[in-house]
């Protein structure tokens, strides 16, 4: 059995773990904003692919490398989060469950039908970086590393200014009690349009990130929006951690079913893990939202 | 009361209008179609219907089927069997089309003919090769490609007389692709090479990366992927990234478009696909029609934009020789019909399954898409073996 080498082994892991790093950073943003307000936003993966196609345009017609494109592209998305929060989103903060899913439905359909207008439903790429490092037998693909290795920072980084950071911890105190965080002088409505900003910002960055590796078309989002789900739910339902893990987890579980039985069964495995979980540990991962 | 029987008066008088003229207005002959216009098979769903409607402009600018205006009527089947066959059902019973064409994909137009054989209407298939859907015995679609079971016949035999025996063999869960497998399967066998990796991937696969790193712990020199062409760009480059190499590379449809080579660059050099039609193929009217086809659309036709076209001619063809646009006078026209349109030969068995015309083989050397196979129709030579990439 030459699967049992251990360089593929290691090269499985490998690349489990790159395509872990981005299902992350995407399911992280996702589980913030449920986090946050208790919104399931269905739009998530359509502000993936406004990242993608911004990261392609840039390509196209300046030439711009992704990487860099980043720097242009996060902070445009934030704002449009930012501003989709206070237009559309603040309506239905705290409301039946149904009006955010059907809100956030609306806005990924608008986008979908935008993205179908602009560029058809062709499949785009960005082939600005191709090719990969080889270290003995493991070749690691480089626009994957690149990807992975800015995926798990960027995701760091938001964890961090969570932890840490002043406005994190008033993100966090709003996401616990926003009766109290409101009497202890958080404006809750600003803080929740910061999040969805940042939420639509590293999706943003994962679709920059998606459009290095993929090809894409407007209606790629099903396919990762379906992912990110299982993800967070694997992981625990508003637990930002608990989508690290989770997205990590169910690249490298992706990774090796496929290299040892098929990629069938490897696009089976996220929901299998559910299920899983779901049976074992319902809360997810890392979940304690619902436990009292 | 008065006011209302007025009422129901104005009623009929404005329903009478809406109704007289739809009656009154100058005879047409209406051909119904789906057409992949949105997922994974828009690029060749509207390459075909480009091809189709430039027949229908071109026939009307003629003078029209039996001196009347042809008007085409279609609809998007998202690349679905299951859409695909609602949208036929509605366009033989809705819109009452005289005349119809299939859809793109061999599953799209596996779950729509059997809609036109329930109403027992004849179809002009083109876009659809899986030899499946002429094996069940329906009476009513007839088709233009090549069967999919042949298509990696040549690349085979090539491989062998290079004296290669490791094959590895991916293909997508589709009917299309199932049949493309088949037929290598089979011919491997009678070639006597050995098929050392076989496996299918899910319609909506878009990471090859674990198949690409098995492909490659088993030594393959032929690597075939029946494949579309999203998942041919996005294996090619996976196969790269993981320094899989093999000498030969095939892969159905992607390789045979424009847009893979577009899309991949310099990495599509060297790689192999089947195609059913080239402009430079030396078939009346080919030329002709490539030329037309880039000055109206800007871009140069692939083989789905010519099926397109060459199913309008087809169904123009047999119109002509039942003189009519009754369904038991076109079944039989098209059954015995035997033309040669921009597309190539057209000419059926008693199935309908399309056995006229050949396939061929191209490969992309130096950037552009040359015919290899057959040698009496190539444009290059074949270039062997394939170009490591890490040598590229």
């Amino acid at each position: 059995m030459e699967l049992l080498d251990p360089a593929i082994l290691l090269q499985l892991l490998i690349s489990g773990l790159l395509a872990g790093a981005l299902y992350a950073l995407l399911a992280c943003g996702l589980n913030l904003v449920f986090g946050v307000m208790r919104v399931i936003n269905l739009a998530h993966a359509e502000l993936m692919l406004v990242g993608a196609f911004s990261a392609y345009l840039l390509y196209r017609f300046f030439g711009l490398h992704p990487v860099f494109s980043l720097v242009i592209v996060v902070p445009a998305v934030f704002f449009f989060g930012y501003y989709l929060q206070r237009v559309l989103i603040e309506r239905v903060v705290g409301q039946p469950l149904l009006s955010s899913l059907l809100a956030t439905y609306g806005v990924s359909i608008i986008l979908v039908n935008i993205g179908l207008l602009l560029f058809s439903a062709d499949y785009k790429s960005v082939p600005a970086m191709q090719g990969s490092i080889l270290f003995g037998e493991i070749a690691i693909s480089k626009p994957r590393a690149v990807a992975g290795l800015i995926s798990v920072a960027l995701t760091l980084a938001i964890y961090f200014f969570l932890e840490r950071a002043h406005l994190g911890k008033a993100v966090r105190a709003v996401a616990e009690q926003p009766q109290v965080a409101a009497i202890c002088g958080i404006d809750v409505r600003r803080i929740r349009m910061l999040t969805f900003g940042m939420a639509a910002a590293m999706a943003a960055a994962a679709g920059v990130m998606l459009a290095m590796i993929y090809s894409f078309s407007p209606i790629s989002g099903a396919d990762f929006i379906q992912k990110s789900f299982a993800i967070i739910i694997i992981g625990g339902m508003g637990n930002f951690a608990g989508a690290l893990y989770g997205g990590l987890l169910l690249g490298v579980v992706e990774s090796y079913v496929a290299g040892f039985s098929s990629s069938q069964w490897a696009e089976a495995v996220a929901y299998l893990l559910l299920v899983a979980v779901l049976l074992i540990r319902p809360t997810g991962l890392k979940g304690t939202a619902y436990v009292k | 009361m008065k006011r209302q029987s007025l009422l129901s008066v104005l009623f009929s008088l404005v329903l009478a209008f809406i109704i007289f003229p739809a009656v009154s207005q100058a005879k047409e002959i209406v051909v119904g179609a789906s057409a992949a216009l949105t997922g994974k098979y828009a690029r060749n769903g509207q390459d075909q219907l480009d091809g189709f409607n430039m027949w229908v402009e071109e026939v009307n600018a003629r003078g029209g089927l039996l001196g009347e205006k042809v008007r085409l009527v279609h609809y998007d089947d998202e690349s679905t069997p299951a859409t695909g066959q609602k949208l036929y059902e509605k366009l033989i019973t809705d819109d009452k089309v005289d005349l119809l064409i299939g859809p793109y994909s061999s599953d799209v137009a596996m779950a729509a003919s059997t809609v036109a054989e329930k109403y027992n209407f004849p179809m002009v298939s083109s876009g659809a090769s899986a030899t499946e859907i002429w094996t069940r015995g329906y009476k009513n679609i007839f088709g233009l490609y090549t069967p999919g079971s042949t298509y990696m016949e040549q690349v085979l035999e090539y491989a062998k007389s290079k004296g290669l025996k490791r094959v590895a063999l991916i293909y997508q869960n589709t009917a299309f692709p199932r049949d493309v497998a088949n037929g290598v399967r089979a011919k491997a066998k009678a070639l006597k090479m050995d098929l050392v990796f076989d496996e299918e991937y899910g319609k909506d696969s878009t990471d090859f990366t674990s198949t690409t790193i098995k492909i490659k712990s088993k030594k393959a020199e032929v690597v075939i992927g029946a494949s579309y062409l999203p998942d041919s760009t996005a294996f090619v480059r996976q196969a790269k990234e993981n320094h899989l190499y093999a000498k030969i590379f095939a892969f159905a449809v992607g390789p045979a478009l424009p847009d893979f080579g577009a899309n991949l660059g310099l990495d599509a050099e060297g790689i192999m696909g089947n195609t059913h039609w080239e402009p430079t193929l030396n078939i009346p009217g080919a030329k002709d029609f490539a030329q037309r086809y880039t000055k109206k659309y800007g871009r140069e036709p692939g083989y789905h934009a010519a099926g397109g076209y060459g199913a309008g001619q087809v169904l123009e063809a047999a119109v002509k020789k039942a003189n009519s646009i009754d369904k038991d006078k076109l079944r039989q026209a098209l059954t015995e019909l035997d033309t040669v349109t921009a597309f190539g030969r057209y000419k059926v068995d008693s199935n309908g399954m399309q056995i006229g015309k050949p396939g061929y083989t191209v490969q992309w050397i130096n950037g552009v898409r040359q015919l290899i196979l057959p040698a009496k129709d190539a444009t290059a030579k074949p270039v062997y073996p394939f170009k490591d990439w890490s040598k590229r």
